[in-house]
């Protein structure tokens, strides 16, 4: 039975492949979500870039109310976060959850109102940050009335999803639709408590709930959806069945029950009760178990298999990613720990292990994705592959300088902090060379942004073979 | 046990759900239940028990600057938490006196919470009661002015625009003075 059942489940992403020119999905749902994705992939990258440069450059576009730091940072954040990696995660559900079930998407009339709901968010939402709408809590800046609009649209995208389910033809649910599942059962509570619970409290019982949203925005929102990608991109990419069944499960049981308790964390040394900052430190630890799970049986499916990153986009930005999700969720609970937290905590650190989930991890994931499912999509072929290259190098190299430079920034900081002799404006001065490497990074990492939105943009305009980069071999073919 | 959810969707549901609330309801809605100081605003008439002073809510005044405050986004780059981090204590102590560790108890009014996540600019928990307005309206017009070096932005439509800046400032002073930690090195002394 066991056996049986790790067999069937670990050979789904293969052997569906074969039925797939069966089935004939009409998949405009996730053209939509996917191209809009793509869209404020790119905007959103120079709304980062100007507010890098405003550290670099304070006066830059500084008298200008609505372009100062303060209110293009939250555009900058949500919009990276809703406007891209969460619309790109929704697309690529949509593709691949009809596919792992063997029927069509519940309702694609359904989909596109949810794909037409959420621009209409995302777009108010960039003129609520701009204007200073904000409601002052991380992650949850949304004005109330597009806090509804969000919940009414993750309803749609969850009724859509668990519908498909509900129809599927193959019995035995692959791991990537317990992550699909779980991603949506959890969002919708985790945003309910960062969005509507905080409204009846104060101080810091808010704060609590608040950070529990925060981390799960990440840790049960990016994370699941990220993993439901990869463990359908990696056997997929590298057409080779998932190492292990039974490790996926310990994974994923472990992420249930660990994520959710670590949200304190945010609060470190901070006026919080100090019984829920070790609970919350002992469960941040805990969170190796899932993680490491996770990454293991990542790295033992592509074993012999690792030459096919030579020329295949996908995987290369799958197990990059794999390797950042590993580093990301090092750092995790060792920033938990009392001795490191005191040094990294508020620094400049954060950021550069905050852009290493969301962007080196899950993006990574998102944009391998994309590579992946976009030529299924619109039936044709990637319009350039060495344009998709030059993407995965930009990003690669551009994010690993932005991460590790705040990582030494950041830790040299604290360092400094950590001795009040030193007045706090020398170490604002002393930083200025990190952030100068970090705006030269972001450079790198837009101009990969440019290159994969391009490429995406020519293959749907069906571009290939027009240009000079055609690959001899492909069109031979 | 869990080989059930590969194949029963409703079983799964109930799993998925079950363990998530284990956690989720543990540390969000017991902590305030058994941890008082989070809801009762802070009070002490005894120096014997450290540092007396007691939590007010703040004037529609300092309100309205509270908001220009969260409108600006001020708390992306200032924290509002003095850690129990000796280094916290001295840095953002005032003419020799250190800042007392900050308690729940002294933010029980506070929605939306201002405790922040990053210190691009200095911590704010005790800057009540430092710099008087002169200081202030200088600051805001040019930060650099002040302090050579500093990153943070001129806001004039602050500085020239009396009520906010009246506001904005009245805000500020509030700020960590429920405990009266330092009572003769006010700016009004």
């Amino acid at each position: 039975m066991q056996n049986e059942s790790t067999i069937a489940a670990a050979e789904i992403p293969v052997s569906e492949s074969a039925k797939r020119t069966e089935m004939i999905h009409e998949d405009t749902t996730a053209k939509l979500f996917l191209l809009s994705s793509v869209t404020y992939f790119f905007i959103v990258g120079i709304i980062a870039l100007l507010i890098a440069a405003k550290f670099v450059m304070p006066s830059f576009l500084g008298t200008i109310p609505q372009l100062t730091y303060g209110r293009l940072r939250p555009l900058h954040v949500n919009g990276m976060l809703f406007g891209w990696l969460l619309a790109c995660d929704m697309a690529l559900m949509y593709y691949v959850v009809p596919r792992l079930c063997g029927v069509k998407l519940w309702s694609e009339k359904l989909g596109i109102a949810t794909g037409v709901l959420w621009n209409v968010i995302i777009l108010s939402a960039v003129v609520s940050f701009l204007m200073g709408w904000n409601q002052g809590w991380e992650y949850a800046e949304l004005p109330l009335i597009l806090d509804v609009g969000v919940v009414l649209a993750w309803v749609m995208f969850g009724a859509n999803v668990f519908m498909t389910i509900a129809n599927r033809k193959y019995q035995a649910m692959y791991v990537t639709l317990w992550y699909a599942m779980g991603t949506i059962l959890w969002t919708a509570f985790v945003y309910l408590t960062g969005n509507f619970a905080t409204l009846f409290t104060t101080g810091v019982n808010q704060a609590n709930l608040n950070w529990m949203y925060v981390h799960n925005a990440v840790g049960l929102i990016f994370t699941p959806v990220g993993l439901a990608i990869a463990y359908y991109f990696i056997p997929k990419a590298s057409n080779t069945p998932l190492y292990s069944h039974k490790l996926s499960m310990i994974g994923f049981w472990s992420l249930a029950f660990v994520y959710v308790w670590t949200g304190a964390h945010h609060m470190l040394h901070g006026p919080i009760s100090q019984w829920l900052q070790t609970i919350t430190i002992v469960f941040s630890v805990m969170l190796l178990i899932p993680v490491w799970a996770a990454v293991y049986n990542f790295f033992a499916t592509m074993k012999g298999q690792w030459h096919q990153l030579r020329d295949n986009v996908s995987l290369k930005f799958l197990m990059s990613g794999v390797v950042f999700y590993l580093l990301t969720c090092f750092q995790g609970p060792m920033h938990s720990l009392h001795v490191v937290n005191a040094i990294v905590s508020k620094t400049d650190w954060i950021p550069g292990h905050a852009h290493m989930a969301v962007l080196g991890a899950f993006s990574f994931f998102a944009i391998a994705g994309t590579y992946y499912a976009l030529p299924r999509l619109f039936n044709t072929e990637l319009y350039s592959d060495a344009l998709a290259n030059w993407s995965f190098w930009l990003l690669l190299i551009g994010g690993l300088g932005f991460f590790v430079t705040l990582w030494l920034g950041g830790f040299w900081q604290g360092w400094q902090w950590n001795n009040p002799a030193i007045p706090f404006i020398d170490t604002v001065v002393a930083l200025q060379p990190v952030w100068a490497v970090r705006l030269g990074s972001g450079f790198l990492m837009f101009g990969g942004i440019v290159a994969f939105g391009y490429n995406v943009l020519a293959t749907v305009l069906g571009a290939k073979g027009s240009g000079v980069e055609a690959n001899p071999a492909e069109v031979a073919a | 046990m869990l080989q059930k959810a590969d194949y029963n969707a409703a079983f799964f549901v109930a799993a998925a759900l079950g363990l998530f609330f284990i956690g989720g309801l543990l540390t969000t809605v017991v902590p305030p239940l058994i941890d008082s100081s989070w809801s009762k605003p802070f009070e002490n008439s005894d120096p014997a028990n450290g540092p007396v002073g007691k939590l007010r809510q703040l004037n529609e005044q300092e309100l309205q600057g509270r908001a220009i405050y969260v409108r600006e986004g001020c708390w992306y780059c200032h924290t509002q938490q003095v850690r129990t981090i000796l280094a916290d204590t001295k840095r953002y102590g005032w003419r020799g006196v250190d800042a007392p560790i900050s308690t729940p108890d002294e933010f029980v009014y506070d929605s939306p919470h201002m405790f922040g996540t990053k210190r691009t600019g200095p911590d704010l928990a005790r800057v009540g009661g430092k710099y008087n307005d002169q200081w202030h309206r200088a600051h805001f017009r040019n930060p650099a002015d002040l302090v050579p070096g500093s990153i943070m932005p001129p806001f004039p439509w602050i500085a020239n625009n009396e009520a906010e800046f009246k506001a904005m400032v009245a805000y500020l002073q509030t700020l960590g003075r429920a405990k009266d930690w330092r009572p003769d090195n006010d700016y009004e002394k």
